[in-house]
């Protein structure tokens, strides 16, 4: 890598795919030079970047079920290969259902399908409230260490981190025992949906979709591989944080109204491309 | 030219009538006589289906444009391009020299959602995406004010299904398309059983010197015009004509085959930021001027027409170049087809080449719907015509004037609204059991299930979203803090008693909204939902309905009288009936944007802290028609319906803004349905479920002779502030500037609950907020599901 230019991101863009603009945003004012890379083009350019992001959308209309399509397209047979090489990779939301459909992860065994991200199942004391799409902000608390992946690195364990979810498939699980074991074992969870104390609490508010053990992101064995359902994108500056939002993302942003000098102060969603630009310029 | 119905009969306007129904056509006898004099020859049946769709009251806006012009403002300093071309533009900001525009467009999408919902829906939103997509924008935000029957009354069961399926629609369309929601009301009227309303609005973001207009462009004699998107097939064929009728359960399969198919995932490829987004950025490098139009009612033959006529050509299409879906499409289906996510693109025939490269090759429409494409069908000519030709006949050859200018109507307008009078009953005693009976109706209740299901946060540019405020709130510009406010408003409950002060309420409450977060209501789009304007009591009604707004968007500018918000864009959709002729109550929607040059200082609704006082700004009148009070109590309608005091509204108004601006006000949430106390409550209920603020209020003026449930539920205007008592003396004095009284109505507490008390400090409501959220939140969830 040149000591000038900084390190380079594609941003995959599949028919579909409707998060690019936000996702090159963000990456852009951490410091990384981000480009979006259209799903047609010759995929072995994509041997030239530093690190990936799979970004949310529908990739080709959901068609089947999420993210399945593009997870046969020959660019992700370049992104197994550069996420061999230890590259870091990160799949947001439509993002995640693509590389979970591609067995990148969780990656115990690589290529094979583990887990899925399944349709929400939407629970409130218990009971079925809804299924469908599901749109609004949540609590993740931060699950490992802040070396164990590309994207942690200025995270503390048990940080909590407001953040938006907007999804019909969210839910991770798996029929395979042994996988949902291994993901505590292994650590591969790094982040779950949490309440505003920071506790594990089953359904609404706290956990959007009914995902198992309220997980909202993974990764591999080697931690160079995410795959997160919520939109760090989205939760970038302090003025997307609702006014209402309880705990001290909220006070902050309720402290800022009115102060036009705190606009692009950073949101809870910033530590995560932040993380990843450390880990590139640091490597 | 063939023509289909023969010469003769043009002279016996009784068999015209069999012969025109026998094709599906819903011209008159008497229209289609018209079309055969001014031609001087029988029209081809192509021809006789082009001005089907030109005349019908969708497209030619025949009852209602006289009226429209006559009262609407529509031009001001802010109004970049008014209701002339796909959707209108006002101005937003400067940024380094360049002016910025703000592009919105409303539309209504009745008739096919009601019967298929879901589709309907989804069209809707796609028709709109469109409308502002094209003109050069990048579109930022979407809005649905929805109306729908009564979930309780005599067609629950369907009323529910419909909901369902609207909602549904939005969301998979709206979301897949990667454009935020931002919001939109929902009101539930038995008046809706048969006749639901699904409005969409759309705004978009361009540079001013970037727009696209809906024309060949001056130096466009043998453009070439570029078809692109979804493959032509029949669908919604006859759409148009659909939308202009009235419905009846008998034809229902004829009805679901006027009803558009969506495709979000085609349209997020043509999408600005897409495949058409590369043609903007290549023609402006190259100094190429272009002109680009929606599909949508009428298909081909209506935006040909329109992009030719409106640039001063006629335009020569050759139908056997047109992408379609199956063989042997008669040439009328071809031509008047309303088959979604398609445009026309006007370019210079040298720049065409790269044009379809971008479509076809760079972006793989044909492979990413099948038969979807981009081909050149016909260009743009010299002489004044529009000539087409199918299978090497000339199928059509018509003035293009003739085709675009359209048809007027008189029609026949006579007073009378029905009998309302005000009930007369005692006191309830018991207030508390009444009002969170209250919070529990469908038109108070938490609307959350249905925006949850919409995608608020793409594009990230939200600050102020559903359910936050009165308006919502979005920053696109990333680096500068301008923001967008938008808002949706009308109240089919009074403009049932009085269909003028329905149309002024609507206008008023749609801009004490944007006033609500701190913005300033910078221009309005109208959706003017009406009856059948051939029956003169509805047709009355539209008349008063323009009236009312347009005195509302004159009285209610900065300077009453000298300076209009204006109406930059609006639709009409008329003959919302059942088949027994039962018309909606007239039902006009406002959408009003606004702007705030620092959107740091915006504010939401909720009870920020405890120890600051609530003020309210605005006298409570001795008006309950029409509300939500009456209603929950069983005493009809009543008749004093709220209406619009300008200069106290203008107060309200500017005085907000003024008040944000300064950063005298934390929290504010305008009076409306449900009167002060629902107000209140609300302004406790949207605060997080944990906190445990309260409000501790005193609302009867000393002085008051209203009874006291009429000042708690009164739906005349006003806005509640929530300041800190530092401030309060700076306010008072603010709204007196506009001759307005900021009265203390009490404080807010750590209690968590709301406490109202009478002139001589007697209970008049005890309640925790826990209690009435969950009637509030709970109530509309179950109605639905259950």
């Amino acid at each position: 890598m040149s000591s000038t230019q900084p390190p380079k991101v594609a941003v995959l863009q599949f028919p579909g795919s409707n998060c690019e603009s936000e996702t090159v945003q963000a990456l852009t004012i951490v410091g990384l030079q981000a480009e979006i890379f259209r799903w047609n083009r010759p995929a072995l350019l994509l041997e030239s970047y530093d690190a990936y992001i799979v970004p949310g959308g529908f990739a080709y209309e959901d068609r089947v079920r999420a993210g399945v399509i593009a997870a046969k397209e020959p660019l992700l047979d370049v992104l197994s290969q550069e996420a061999e090489k230890g590259k870091p990779v990160l799949g947001i939301c439509n993002g995640a259902q693509i590389l979970l459909e591609t067995g990148l992860l969780p990656g115990l065994k690589p290529g094979n399908i583990e887990m899925a991200l399944a349709h929400n199942y939407i629970t409130f004391r218990k009971h079925v409230v809804r299924r469908g799409h599901h749109c609004g902000w949540v609590n993740l608390r931060s699950e490992v260490h802040e070396n164990r992946t590309p994207f942690t690195r200025t995270l503390r364990k048990g940080d909590i981190v407001p953040i938006t979810v907007s999804h019909g498939e969210g839910r991770f699980t798996s029929n395979d025992e042994d996988v949902l074991h291994s993901l505590e074992e292994q650590q591969l969870i790094l982040w779950r949906y949490c309440n505003d104390e920071g506790e594990i609490e089953e359904g609404l508010p706290t956990n959007p979709n009914g995902s198992f053990s309220n997980i909202a992101g993974i990764c591999n064995p080697k931690g160079n591989v995410a795959a997160l359902m919520p939109h760090p994108e989205r939760a970038f500056f302090l003025r997307q944080v609702p006014t209402t939002w309880y705990g001290p993302w909220g006070e902050r942003r309720r402290k800022e109204i009115g102060n036009s000098d705190a606009w692009s102060v950073p949101g809870p969603g910033y530590a995560i491309f932040e993380s990843l630009a450390n880990y590139l310029t640091s490597e | 030219m063939n023509e289909t119905i023969a010469t003769e009969l043009y002279s016996n306007p009784k068999a015209l009538a069999i012969e025109l129904k026998r094709y599906g056509l819903s011209l008159t006898p008497q229209e289609a006589i018209q079309i055969k004099e001014r031609l001087g020859r029988a029209p081809s049946l192509a021809e006789l289906f082009i001005f089907d769709i030109e005349w019908s009251e969708h497209c030619s806006y025949k009852s209602s444009k006289h009226l429209l012009k006559k009262y609407l403002p529509v031009s001001g300093r802010n109004v970049i391009q008014g209701p002339e071309e796909d959707a209108g533009i006002l101005f937003f900001t400067t940024i380094d020299d360049h002016r910025y525009g703000i592009v919105i467009a409303h539309e209504s999408h009745n008739h096919p959602s009601q019967v298929l919902p879901f589709e309907g829906a989804a069209t809707g939103i796609g028709g709109i995406v469109r409308d502002v997509d094209c003109m050069g924008a990048s579109v930022i935000g979407v809005a649905d004010p929805l109306r729908f029957g009564n979930p309780n009354g005599n067609h629950a069961e369907r009323t529910k299904s419909i909901v369902e399926g609207v909602v549904e629609g939005i969301w998979h369309y709206g979301n897949a398309l990667g454009v935020p929601n931002l919001g939109g009301d929902v009101v539930f009227h038995d008046g809706f059983d048969d006749n639901c309303l699904v409005n969409v609005v759309a705004i978009g973001l361009l540079r001013e010197d970037e727009i696209i207009h809906s024309r060949v462009p001056e130096e466009g004699d043998g453009y070439d015009l570029i078809l692109i998107g979804k493959p032509t097939d029949r669908s919604g064929f006859g759409g148009a004509s659909f939308a202009s009728g009235t419905l009846n359960s008998e034809n229902e399969e004829e009805n679901k085959g006027a009803v558009q198919i969506p495709d979000p995932f085609l349209k997020n490829i043509l999408l600005h930021y897409k495949a058409t987004h590369e043609v903007r950025r290549r023609a402006r490098e190259l100094g190429i001027k272009i002109g680009m139009k929606d599909l949508g009612a009428g298909g081909i033959a209506c935006c040909s027409s329109e992009i030719g006529e409106s640039g001063g050509f006629g335009v020569e299409l050759n139908l056997d170049w047109v992408h379609v879906s199956e063989e042997n499409l008669p040439p009328e289906v071809i031509l008047c087809a309303e088959t979604q996510e398609r445009y026309l693109l006007a370019v210079p025939p040298s720049f065409t080449p790269e044009v379809l490269k971008i479509y076809n090759d760079d972006w793989e429409l044909p492979s990413i719907c099948s038969g979807a494409g981009a081909h050149v069908i016909g260009k743009a000519i010299q002489k004044p015509v529009m000539r087409v030709f199918h299978h090497g006949q000339l199928v059509t050859e018509l003035p293009i004037d003739f085709v675009v200018e359209g048809i007027r109507y008189q029609r026949e307008s006579e007073p009378g609204v029905g009998t309302f009078i005000e009930p007369v009953f005692a006191m309830p005693d018991n207030l508390n059991q009444l009002f969170l009976q209250m919070l529990a109706q469908p038109n108070i209740a938490s609307k959350e299930w249905i925006f949850r299901h919409y995608d608020t946060e793409v594009q990230g540019h939200a600050v102020i979203r559903p359910g936050e405020a009165d308006a919502s709130l979005i920053v696109p510009i990333e680096g500068c803090p301008a923001g967008i406010a938008l808002s949706v408003d009308g109240n089919p409950f009074y403009g049932e008693i009085s269909p003028f002060w329905g149309g002024a309420t609507a206008v008023a409450e749609a801009m004490r909204n944007i006033a609500a977060i701190g913005a300033t209501p910078r221009a309005m789009t109208d959706c003017l939902n009406f009856g059948n304007p051939e029956a003169p009591r509805d047709f009355w009604a539209l008349e008063e309905g323009i009236k009312g707004i347009a005195e509302a968007a004159r009285k209610l500018g900065p300077v009453a009288d000298r300076e209009a918000i204006p109406f930059v864009s609006g639709n009409v959709s008329l003959y919302n009936q059942s088949a027994t002729g039962r018309s909606i109550p007239p039902s006009p929607i406002i959408a009003c944007v606004g702007v705030i040059e620092d959107a740091s200082k915006a504010i939401t609704m909720e009870i920020k802290a405890s120890g600051h006082l609530l003020l309210l700004i605005g006298e409570r009148f001795n008006e309950l028609g029409g509300s939500e009070y009456y209603r929950v109590l069983g005493k009809g309608p009543g008749a004093n319906a709220p209406i619009v005091r300008y200069a106290i509204e203008q107060g309200i108004i500017y005085g907000t803004i003024q008040a944000i601006d300064k950063g005298l006000v934390l929290s504010a949430h305008d009076i409306s349905n449900g009167g002060l106390l629902t107000s209140a409550a609300e302004m406790l209920l949207a605060t997080h479920p944990r906190s445990d603020l309260g409000l501790k209020i005193h609302p009867i003026p000393p002085d008051s002779a209203l009874r006291e449930d009429i000042t708690l539920f009164s739906e005349s205007s006003g806005m509640l502030l929530e300041a800190s008592p530092d401030h309060a003396d700076e306010l008072i004095e603010l709204y007196k500037t506009y001759a307005l009284d900021a009265r203390v109505l009490g404080i807010t507490t750590t209690e968590g609950r709301l406490l109202v008390y009478d002139k001589n400090d007697e209970s008049l409501i005890d309640l925790s907020v826990e209690e009435m959220r969950q009637q509030w939140r709970g109530a509309f969830g179950l109605t639905l599901a259950t």
